[in-house]
């Protein structure tokens, strides 16, 4: 059997060859810097498809554990506490701490069914901001930690303004995460999420220990999400406060999945360039073609359309979900049925 | 000797009995069937025996005894763990400000090297110089909370499916419950996921005996589908079979564990005649493999022509058991499936 690259393949080699595609464009226009963000929320949304698509449980809040991340590697680095490790050894150990904080969670919780399970991850996604909020002995309140380390390798360092190190950074951090997620989907305890995806007590009759299986789906997207907060921490050297960690994270993640195939890795991908793309690039570019070529006006709210992201956010999903209930690009044995 | 015992099983929903008080007793090596009208609480007996309702009232033994899973040693550690784990985390959520304004603050200083033998010991001081509302307290009553609901879910899961499964008792299901959007070997796959050893690690790093075991693995689950005559449709969702071939998949995926015992419940429902005569050469394969079969089933040239015995159950109750020529001309089963002359 020949090998044909596959659509995860495909994305991750069009990405990798962007910043080529930077050098023809004008400045203005240049993608790199935007496309970051679409890398940083399609790991944020490969941590979510573990937990929603894989294991069907609704996670409304993943964007606490995205804030538990950015706050654990801020501890972890800032010089005003007394750990200090460097990029490497903190972004590390995000991952433990994250899974850590999703089995607090999970293993009191996932008893629960359904829409249960989704009111209390929202809840756990508002106690987290406020908690973050209030505690500011430990986390400095709405002040953010900050200044936090950049990443260093080899001896080299990364600035503000190494746009390309940076790009390149998050995707290959995206390409870590694609295939852990991947590997994972591909085994026995991916087989065991779907399993209780479909029908759980018939996977419970098989001898699958569901909350086990479930607790690890959960604890999986924790650690991918607080993975991706103390990415998100290290290239703001900040991290933020509290409230940037809110439902509409949360949405957003859930926004792509849902958009770009539930339980699709490379739906996921396509997802993330299209929302985020959408929200962070073509409006931003359209807002800065206007504005250079006097269309609209700084006092007209709604001729800008920095201001419509919420609008196409919903229609998108809208479209998604009448025109493709299966997403842009869905799961391998659905498409084998179409 | 007995592989499956049911002793007074009993099963009530509120005022209803649904099942009461049953006895059976199934060899190994046997074909066993249930019969009975319908509502007769075949399937709620079923679902007592595999854990998916808890009976109000007496026992299943499998090989001679009860399937619970026994307090041993690492039960009671688990507890332990329970208690410190949620009675530390109470403890330290109360406190956090404090221990870490006592640790970190007050020891670091800007530019200056932490000095981290002190503070590995403050923050035990720390903890005991408060008023013990604000530590012992919280330490006990988080840790029994933590041991309580250990201890729940513990003694709910004593008797769940997954452990009786484990324990080798497998069973399809009379409204086929598969797993749609899987193929065909996936669902056997997942049959077979507790005699599987790799965990998480080995998947996520591709160890070589991740690749070792989802050869031997996938190989043994084609030889499963071959068995049941779905050898050639092995990479197919199952959502998209034909309905007579999902009751054989569902056989397979219940064989995928090995079990000792396999509970059929209505595996013919649904099928024409010849699909109901490949059943019955299938289920008499089974049972030559070495599993015993339990089945429950309407249709009665299939019961007359496996079982070796036949149970009748009649609102909840058991009528009559025999070998089938014993049932065929028994009255009470004419009477229980065809009402008798004088109520016309």
């Amino acid at each position: 059997m020949r090998w044909r690259p596959g659509p995860i393949f495909i994305i991750l080699a069009l990405a990798a060859l962007l910043p080529l595609l930077d050098v023809v464009l004008p400045p203005k226009m240049q993608l790199c810097e935007a496309v970051r963000g679409v890398f940083l929320y399609a790991i944020l949304a490969l941590g979510l498809n573990v937990v929603t698509g894989y294991a069907g449980l609704l996670n409304l809040g993943i964007a606490a554990f995205m804030a538990i991340g950015a706050y654990a590697f801020g501890i972890l680095t800032c010089e005003i506490y007394p750990f200090q490790l460097g990029f490497w050894p903190a972004l590390a150990l995000t991952i433990p701490i994250g899974a850590f904080a999703g089995f607090i969670l999970g293993a009191p919780t996932l008893g629960l069914r359904g829409d249960y399970l989704a009111i209390v991850t929202l809840g756990f996604g508002e106690i987290v901001q406020d908690v973050l909020k209030n505690l500011d002995v430990v986390t400095k309140g709405t002040q953010g930690i900050n200044p936090l380390p950049a990443p260093t390798f080899g001896g080299s360092e990364w600035t503000a303004e190494d746009e390309y190190k940076w790009y390149y950074l998050f995707f290959a951090l995206l390409v870590v995460t694609v295939f852990a997620v991947r590997n994972l989907e591909r085994s026995r305890l991916g087989r065991a999420w779907f399993s209780i995806r479909e029908d759980e007590i018939a996977s419970r009759s098989m001898g699958i220990r569901v909350e086990r299986t479930k607790l690890i789906a959960f604890a999986t997207a924790a650690a991918i999400a607080a993975f991706a907060g103390g990415l998100s921490a290290s290239v703001l050297s900040s991290t933020g406060e509290p409230s940037n960690y809110d439902f509409q994270i949360s949405i957003l993640a859930l926004c792509i999945v849902i958009v770009g195939g539930i339980g699709s890795i490379a739906g996921v991908l396509v997802g993330a360039l299209v929302m985020v793309g959408l929200n962070s690039i073509v409006l931003v570019k359209a807002t800065a073609w206007m504005a250079a070529n006097g269309i609209g006006s700084q006092g007209n709210v709604l001729l800008s359309p920095n201001n419509w992201k919420f609008l196409i956010f919903g229609l998108a999903l809208i479209l998604a979900v009448r025109l493709k209930p299966n997403g842009l690009i869905p799961p391998r044995i659905e498409r084998a049925k179409q | 000797m007995s592989v499956l015992r049911a002793d007074g099983v009993t099963v009530k929903f509120g005022g209803l009995v649904a099942v009461q008080d049953v006895h059976f007793t199934v060899k190994q090596g046997e074909i066993y069937a249930v019969i009975g009208p319908n509502g007769a609480g075949k399937t709620t007996l079923f679902n007592a025996v595999t854990g998916i309702y808890a009976p109000t009232d007496g026992h299943v033994e499998f090989n001679g005894r009860e399937i619970v899973e026994p307090l041993t040693g690492w039960v009671l550690f688990k507890f332990v763990c329970a208690f410190f784990a949620v009675g530390i985390f109470t403890l330290v959520g109360l406190n956090v400000e404090t221990i870490w304004t006592a640790v970190i603050i007050d020891n670091y200083k800007f530019d200056q090297p932490f000095p981290w033998s002190v503070a590995a010991t403050s923050w035990y001081s720390t903890i005991w110089s408060l008023p013990l509302v604000k530590n012992l307290l919280p330490l006990l009553i988080g840790g029994g909370i933590g041991v309580g609901a250990a201890a729940v879910s513990w003694s709910r899961g004593r008797r769940a499916p997954d452990h009786i499964a484990r324990s080798g008792v497998a069973r399809t299901f009379q409204n086929i419950r598969l797993f749609n959007e899987l193929s065909l070997i996936q669902n056997v796959l997942v049959g077979m996921d507790y005699r599987m050893k790799t965990g998480f690690m080995s998947a996520l790093f591709r160890l070589p005996r991740f690749y070792r075991e989802r050869r031997e693995f996938h190989e043994s689950a084609k030889k499963l589908l071959d068995f049941v005559g779905l050898g050639d449709r092995a990479e197919q969702a199952a959502g998209s079979l034909p309905y007579g071939f999902r009751r054989r998949l569902e056989i397979a995926r219940a064989l995928g564990g090995k079990p000792t015992i396999i509970l059929l419940d209505e595996p013919a429902a649904g099928m024409n005649p010849s699909e109901v005569v490949g059943l019955m050469a299938l289920i008499r394969r089974v049972r030559e493999a070495g599993t015993t079969v339990v089945l429950i089933e309407h249709h009665m040239r299939l019961v007359m022509g496996v079982s070796d015995r036949i149970l009748v159950l009649q609102y909840g109750k058991q009528i009559a058991e025999g070998i089938p020529d014993e049932i065929r001309v028994n009255p009470k089963i004419i009477e229980a499936y065809l009402g008798s002359e004088d109520h016309g």
